[in-house]
């Protein structure tokens, strides 16, 4: 071909002239044919063909996954923004276009940065599901040593780490959570448009987040110039910050760079979720307990760091979760309290006290109703709770009736938590996790979540059952919520439930809405501030109320003005 | 390559290196391997090196089960899925071509010689299996099975099915001859060469054409969109510039003060200094140590000890007081354009590798088709990328 530039590999020469004059070694005539085979089964015999799916017979991809794969093979070249609303396997599509580019032998040093919290998940889900040998970056030397390396941005930009990534000419970059480089003037902007690639793949649920720039930005990293300088692209596509014009030609424009499927769009069924409080009433000696531990809590706290106990808030307010939770859980931080003041202070005795209490319930009204909970349910049921005296108590209870259980915890290193995993697919028919057991697995083969205690962290409740309700989950996934009747917990899940419909919306909606709440302080704050400084139940019950009306308006609000915002993102 | 092949395949593959086959179920194959496939799929080159090095005698051959369908391994065995992209199936598929790349073969024509008794010459061909990719932002492969006459020099595409056809055997048959060679094998891959750029010249070429002006439509936004950057905003492509420099008079500064140093430390009579040492400060370009002349396999092989191969070739630790975190230098509006540039000839240049996937010499009897030396052009896409098998 005219102009083509042909490089022809002759390093056969000088070997296979040895052999022939030193008559041999020869090999053997089935190998060679062997050979030819296997060169044969793994030759690209089309330009525009998917080649990937052939190596991936483990996988079956959503047809909409298929399709932005191809577009990026075809259409984009490459390099694009994967922009699918959230839950609907961008990881998935990245790996079929990072798969599809090596499998070309068109990328081979590939670049994953992600959040730091996602970075084990990304290595495991590209061995598991894609055979891709990903490591997670460690060790400096490990830029160059490995082929394809996950790390977090943060790490990456980062001397001395930063001078091996702006060194190395990648095959392939792929950005997770990539709405995080919205912002022109932040370092990890800068920093990843210094690397240099060939391919790249910006991955986000929320191109646009606040402004028609954050877009701009996101495609200037992609393709500098793709929409012209930042003034020309003002005047002719930005109304106001959040509004665009001529959008139909902008849509054009975008659509050259950018995938986004939406729920909405159809064919991507997900099962619903059904909800259910399960009212629990305390014994008498329970109740006992419970007022008594609230009470000490409060005066403790308002006494402050200064008070007679000299107790942090942090301990106090875990206390208060913790009797909410099981007795054990509130025994053990009541027994380190104990060991931490001193031996004459009159604070010691009324820990004693509580402890009394403890000791004389012999009832157990949740763990009874779990087990009651789990026999009726008669199938594979992960159970949540925060505190590790829980998760042990609750494991020996089931044992005494006869239950099977694993627990799972965060700190749990990779291959325990593989192995625990396997143990409840196949063996076990209760997972008992705690709080940071969520990350990094996927458990979809089970649609029974049993929330034993409630986080005050909304985000929280969202995680655990993201881990069960996502893509690939086949059946309704149950939720069931154990409420004591008459304690904060009731009030915080009549917040989060009854109040703000968390178990109804979107995965990641919520992400959204706290963002805007913009409040001073994390929602859970809020929460701890309400509870603690609240002087009666009544007044506590107001507060959370209000907040409830907070949420709900600005999930109002953003309902409303999403279309306009997105109108530009959507396709 | 569906789930029969691929057994069929890994059957063959363990065949000819003789290997002891435990079990044979329609499911799965459990296999001990030969050394020689140890060495390839076994995925234990410490252990392996280790028995070398000793000298033991004997090893403990690794005994793996292949099961040819995901859903259905066998009970109580420890079972690997094998599929075209299982990463052991990848590693078969090199080790035949490791050890199926250089043959020398005879045809054997029976019944001809040994009933007339006299000796029948046999002609000398060089035959080489080409794989051909376009290269540009995607990729075909075109894979050539040539055949080169070395005794009357001619060239014959689809060399290898014919090849298939006929009874071959390693060494040279009673009552048989071979011909002179009157080419070299590198006068003959020289014909190969012209052979090849023949294929592709009647190759459709709109695949180039297209990633031309593809290249060319980018490369024009993005002067546009720079020389717009430019005169919008000079001041900040100054401001940089000027940034630049200043960082680049610090760094000339510290390049000789480093200088000093090391001519200090020179006459101190101190040693070489550690190759963490000569990690230059950015924007210089990355230490040269970690360029790796040679894989840690073939280090071993030629009697290294795997420890000393990483301290020669491995990437130090960037000591702390050589870490800095101020150090950041943005590039300049130019620097970013030609980067940009050549991320777009990267990506979109077409380009042609030929490369080498076995050969060797092949006497026969038997004159292949002279009618495959030159096809018609329609003809020409379906020999040229057909498949032998």
């Amino acid at each position: 071909m005219p102009n083509i530039p042909v490089t022809f590999d002759n390093s056969w020469l000088d070997p296979l002239t040895e052999r022939m004059q030193e008559d041999g070694p020869w090999d053997k005539w089935e190998l060679f044919k062997l050979a030819l085979e296997a060169e044969e089964a793994m030759a690209v015999h089309e330009f525009d063909q998917l080649q990937s799916l052939k190596y991936l017979p483990l996988l079956s991809p959503f047809p909409h996954q298929l399709q932005t794969a191809e577009r990026v093979l075809l259409d984009m070249r490459g390099r694009a923004i994967l922009a699918d609303e959230v839950g609907l396997g961008k990881t998935i599509e990245a790996g079929l276009i990072m798969k599809e580019y090596m499998v070309r032998g068109l990328a081979k040093k590939i670049l994953v940065l992600v959040p730091a919290s996602l970075v084990i998940q990304w290595t495991k889900e590209l061995h598991q599901k894609f055979g891709i040998a990903a490591v997670a970056q460690k060790k400096e030397y490990m830029w160059r040593q490995h082929d394809v390396v996950v790390a977090s941005i943060d790490t990456a930009k980062r001397d001395p780490h930063r001078r091996h990534v702006l060194d190395i000419d990648y095959d392939m970059l792929i950005i997770d959570e990539a709405h995080k480089l919205k912002n022109k003037r932040t370092r990890n902007y800068q920093f990843v448009k210094e690397i240099r690639k060939k391919y790249c793949l910006l991955l986000t649920a929320t191109p646009i987040q606040n402004e028609m720039d954050e877009l701009y930005n996101l495609i200037n990293l992609l393709k500098p110039g793709h929409l012209g300088h930042i003034a020309a692209f003002s005047s002719n596509y930005v109304e106001g910050k959040r509004q665009s014009k001529n959008s139909e030609k902008l849509r054009g424009e975008i659509e050259k760079v950018m995938i986004r499927h939406k729920r909405s769009d159809g064919g991507i069924q997900f099962t619903s979720r059904r909800v259910q409080s399960v009212p629990i009433e305390l014994s008498p000696e329970e109740q006992a307990l419970y007022e008594g531990v609230t009470r000490f809590v409060r005066e403790q706290y308002h006494a402050g760091e200064g008070g007679v106990g000299g107790f942090n808030s942090l301990s106090l307010i875990t206390l208060q979760r913790e009797v909410c939770s099981s007795r054990e859980a509130a025994f053990m931080t009541l027994y380190h309290m104990h060991q931490r003041t001193a031996e004459n202070s009159p604070v010691r005795e009324r820990i004693l006290e509580l402890v009394e209490m403890i000791k004389r319930i012999d009832t157990h009204s949740k763990a009874a109703k779990t087990v009651e909970l789990i026999q009726r349910i008669d199938d594979k049921v992960i159970i949540f709770t925060e505190y590790r005296a829980t998760q042990n108590y609750l494991q020996k209870y089931l044992h005494d009736h006869g239950i099977t259980s694993v627990p799972f915890r965060g700190g749990f290193k990779r291959s325990k938590k593989d192995w625990m995993t396997d143990l409840f697919q196949n063996r076990a028919q209760v997972l008992i996790a705690t709080e940071a057991g969520g990350e990094g697995i996927n458990l979809q083969f089970c649609n029974q979540v049993i929330n034993y205690d409630m986080p005050w962290n909304p985000m929280r409740v969202e995680q655990r059952i993201g881990r069960v309700h996502r893509l690939g989950q086949k059946r309704d996934v149950h939720i069931h919520n154990l409420s004591t009747v008459g304690t904060i917990e009731e009030h915080i899940l009549n917040l989060l439930y009854e109040k703000i419909d968390l178990f109804e919306m979107v995965i990641g909606e919520l992400d959204e809405i706290v963002e805007r709440l913009s409040l001073h302080h994390s929602l859970e704050e809020n929460l701890i501030q309400i509870i603690m400084d609240s002087r009666s139940t009544k007044e506590m019950a107001l507060k959370l109320d209000n907040m409830g009306h907070a949420i709900r308006a600005i999930r109002q609000t953003q309902l409303r003005t999403d279309p306009a915002l997105s109108e530009a993102a959507d396709q | 390559m569906q789930q029969q092949q691929v057994r069929q395949f890994v059957e063959r593959y363990l065949a000819s290196f003789s290997a002891h086959i435990v079990e044979s179920h329609p499911d799965y194959l459990t296999v001990k391997l030969p050394v020689d496939v140890d060495k390839d799929i076994g995925n234990r080159p410490f252990y392996r090196s280790w028995i070398e090095k000793m000298n033991i005698p004997y090893h403990q051959p690794l005994v793996l089960t292949f099961a040819f369908h995901p859903d259905r391994l066998p009970e109580g065995l420890r079972a690997e899925y094998l599929h075209l992209g299982a990463a052991r199936m990848q590693q078969i598929f090199a080790s035949t071509k490791k050890h199926g790349r250089f043959l020398c073969m005879y045809e054997q024509k029976a019944g001809t010689a040994s009933a007339s008794r006299r000796s029948t010459p046999l002609v000398p061909w060089l035959g080489i299996n080409l794989k051909v990719s376009l290269l540009c932002d995607k990729r075909r492969d075109i894979l050539l099975y040539l055949g080169i006459n070395l005794h009357n020099p001619r060239v014959v595409r689809d060399f290898t099915s014919f090849l298939f056809r006929l009874p071959l055997t390693p060494t040279i048959p009673d009552y048989f001859y071979t011909l002179d060679r009157r080419i070299t094998v590198a006068q003959a891959l020289q014909m190969a060469e012209q052979e090849v750029a023949e294929v592709l010249r009647q190759e459709d070429q709109a695949w180039a054409e297209e990633a031309r002006a593809r290249l060319q439509e980018e490369l024009a936004i993005l002067e546009a969109y720079y020389a717009e950057l430019a005169r919008r905003e000079p001041e900040s492509a100054e401001g940089n510039a000027e940034e630049a420099a200043e960082e680049e008079r610090e760094s000339a500064v510290l390049g000789e003060q480093s200088g000093e140093e090391q001519a200090e430390q020179d006459q101190s009579g101190q040693k070489s200094q550690t190759p963490a040492d000569q990690i230059p400060s950015m924007p210089a370009p990355a230490p040269e140590h970690v360029e790796q002349p040679q894989s840690s396999d073939e280090y071993r092989e030629s009697g290294g000890r795997i420890l000393d191969f990483l301290r020669a070739n491995g990437i130090q630790v960037t000591p702390r007081e050589e870490i800095d975190q101020q150090e950041w230098k943005n590039s300049t509006p130019d620097e970013e354009r030609q980067r940009r540039m050549d991320e777009l000839a990267w990506q979109y240049e077409p380009r042609i590798e030929v490369q080498f996937i076995n050969g060797g010499l092949f006497y026969l009897a038997s004159a292949p088709p002279a009618a495959s030396a030159l096809p018609s052009k329609s003809g020409s896409k379906s020999l040229a990328s057909g498949r032998i098998v």
